[in-house]
């Protein structure tokens, strides 16, 4: 903002009178008509304004870095500075030191007013130190002869535990705090329980243990089944060609052969595995005279006979009743295949 | 809820003040007829289950002693009775007062902050065990006051390094709680000091210590320490027993009751 048209433009009529003024006086310095004679007087303009400028920021500077000590009330410096900054205040023209003018301003009033307010000094004084002292005497303090390193308050003694207790009991009474909320039994923590990954790791152990037992045993199991079956079969072979022997034209009954009148089981068991033997070809079941079945082994060439001539299927049951009738009916009073563990024992 | 959405979007995005936005800078008040409408739509026993929600929830957040947002009341708890706050916060602020004694008092009427504090008298050995930080609080606030209402944040630290030093086995770091945690309760206020290069900071009572502390009481205080009469300070008595400020009803939500 210019308030000249030009720069130094001493003919102006809207400046203030103080700025008139000095203008006035400037002519007269200059021995000038008034009217600027040329680029002479611009850069001596230049040059103080740049001064004055340097001026008042160092002005503001020391206002602010001091400011503790332009506090105290036993000194003048503010004043001084107040001093300082009309006498720079003569030389001002343009709006640019104005402005710095008016900075320096704001920063000392606000000086002055801290200045004032420690003035209002009706009633007596507070002073904090004093106040520290008392309060540490409150707390309980126990002063040393001697200043010890380390200890708490700067050396100068050291405080019971309780001293802030002390103070705040004292101090609870000035606050209308509202008591805090808390639930009476406290309250729940979500944690997983730890035991829970004890247990676990016990049980695992027998379970492996207990597995590989397991497969051992079964496959005793699995041998002894198989072998049973076979060894049978082989075995009701050899007490058919034994009595085939005996009497190689005398017909073998079947059902006096199979049948076990002292156990229905080993009757069924019998027919079972003298069907193996069928169904292998190692022994022939026909019909004689009477269309009574009976059962013959196998002759050794007849083999192949066997497997060109068409096969023949039979299924055949029994039911104890069926059994009974037929123990009656053939009169059987002794089983012709003896059973297995009879004939161990014997 | 979902309906009245879905119908303003329909028609079109015209400002409607109350859509479902959870920052409080779109919560206004509600008018008078969507107040009514949500009178309409729950039951007293709905409204009064809710409200002692409203006071669980600042029951708990108050162990903290920081101040209630409202933003967090209607988010959290209110949800769909937002509506029907004002409704809602007079039960509350009734039942603070009948039930438990205690006042919740608005403290920022632009961010909208609530604060409880107790309307009884404390008792004498009622309290439980004493809270050291209380007596540190109680140290600076009464320095403050003694200083008429500003301290130097440099002042008053320089004051606590005598009295306890920079580290505390009861409170820490003191610098920390003093600027940090006392500041956020609302018991002390830092302001910046214009003016000053570099900036410099000065403490003043927070609004809850205005609103929680006895001048009074912290003069008479002064007094026992100093074996001096209170009322030699002629200032600070004179500020201490005022008589309190005809302040509008701070504790009542503002909105057009009839």
């Amino acid at each position: 903002m210019r308030r000249s048209k030009g720069d130094g433009d001493d003919d102006n009529n809207h400046k203030t009178s103080t700025v008139r003024k000095r203008d006035q006086r400037r002519d007269r310095d200059h021995d000038g008509s008034g009217i600027d004679s040329g680029n002479l007087q611009d850069n001596d303009d230049h040059v103080n304004r740049r001064e004055i400028r340097s001026k008042y920021r160092d002005l503001i500077n020391s206002v602010q870095q001091n400011r503790e000590d332009m506090l105290n009330p036993s000194n003048n410096m503010l004043t001084e500075v107040l001093e300082e900054a009309n006498k720079l205040f003569k030389d001002v023209r343009q709006a640019r030191e104005a402005a710095l003018d008016a900075q320096l301003l704001v920063v000392a009033t606000d000086l002055g007013k801290e200045k004032a307010s420690q003035l209002c000094a009706e009633g007596s004084s507070f002073d904090p130190s004093a106040f520290a002292e008392h309060l540490l005497s409150f707390m309980g303090l126990n002063r040393l002869e001697d200043a010890q390193n380390g200890q708490q308050n700067g050396g100068e003694g050291y405080l019971p535990d309780d001293a802030w207790d002390r103070v705040a009991r004292r101090a609870e009474c000035c606050f209308k705090t509202a008591p805090t909320f808390h639930y009476m039994l406290g309250s729940f923590h979500a944690e997983p329980p730890p035991p829970k990954q004890r247990t676990e790791r016990q049980i695992r152990a027998p379970n492996k243990e207990a597995k590989r037992i397991m497969p051992t045993q079964l496959k005793k199991m699995e041998e002894s089944q198989q072998e049973a079956t076979e060894k049978e079969v082989e075995r009701i072979l050899g007490y058919l060609k034994g009595y085939y022997k005996e009497d190689p034209t005398a017909p073998i009954p079947y059902y006096e052969f199979v049948i076990d009148p002292n156990s229905f089981s080993r009757t069924v068991e019998n027919m079972f595995h003298t069907s193996f033997l069928i169904r292998d070809g190692l022994a022939r079941m026909y019909l004689d005279d009477n269309r009574l079945p009976c059962i013959a082994p196998a002759e050794e060439g007849g083999m192949e006979d066997g497997a060109s001539t068409s096969r023949k299927q039979g299924v055949t049951s029994i039911s104890l009743k069926t059994w009974k009738e037929l123990i009656e009916a053939f009169d059987i009073t002794d089983t012709m295949i003896q059973p297995l563990n009879v004939s161990q024992t014997e | 809820m979902t309906q009245r959405k879905r119908l303003s979007n329909t028609q079109g995005r015209r400002s409607d003040p109350l859509e479902e936005d959870d920052s409080d800078l779109t919560f206004t008040q509600p008018s008078t007829s969507q107040v009514q409408r949500g009178l309409d739509k729950f039951t007293g026993s709905q409204m009064d289950q809710k409200a002692a929600e409203v006071i669980q929830y600042i029951l708990v957040k108050d162990q903290k002693k920081i101040p209630v947002r409202r933003a967090d009341l209607v988010k959290h708890v209110l949800k769909d009775y937002r509506y029907i706050y004002p409704e809602i916060m007079k039960r509350v602020l009734q039942t603070f007062d009948q039930v438990f004694g205690l006042k919740l008092v608005e403290i920022d009427t632009k961010n909208h902050l609530y604060i409880l504090i107790n309307k009884l008298e404390p008792q004498e050995g009622a309290a439980g065990p004493p809270n050291p930080k209380m007596g540190l609080l109680f140290v600076i606030l009464s320095l403050i006051f003694m200083k008429r209402g500003a301290v130097k944040e440099s002042e008053c630290f320089q004051c606590l390094l005598y009295i306890c030093g920079e580290r505390h086995e009861q409170f820490g770091d003191v610098k920390k709680l003093v600027t940090d945690e006392f500041v956020r309760q609302r018991y002390l206020e830092c302001v910046r000091i214009p003016h000053t290069e570099p900036v410099e900071f000065e403490f003043h009572w927070g609004q809850r210590a205005e609103l929680e502390v006895s001048k009074a009481k912290i003069l008479d205080f002064m007094g026992e320490l100093h074996n001096q009469d209170p009322q030699t300070w002629s200032q600070q008595y004179k500020e201490a027993h005022a008589p309190p400020p005809a302040a509008p009803s701070t504790s009542q939500p503002n909105h057009s009751q009839r």
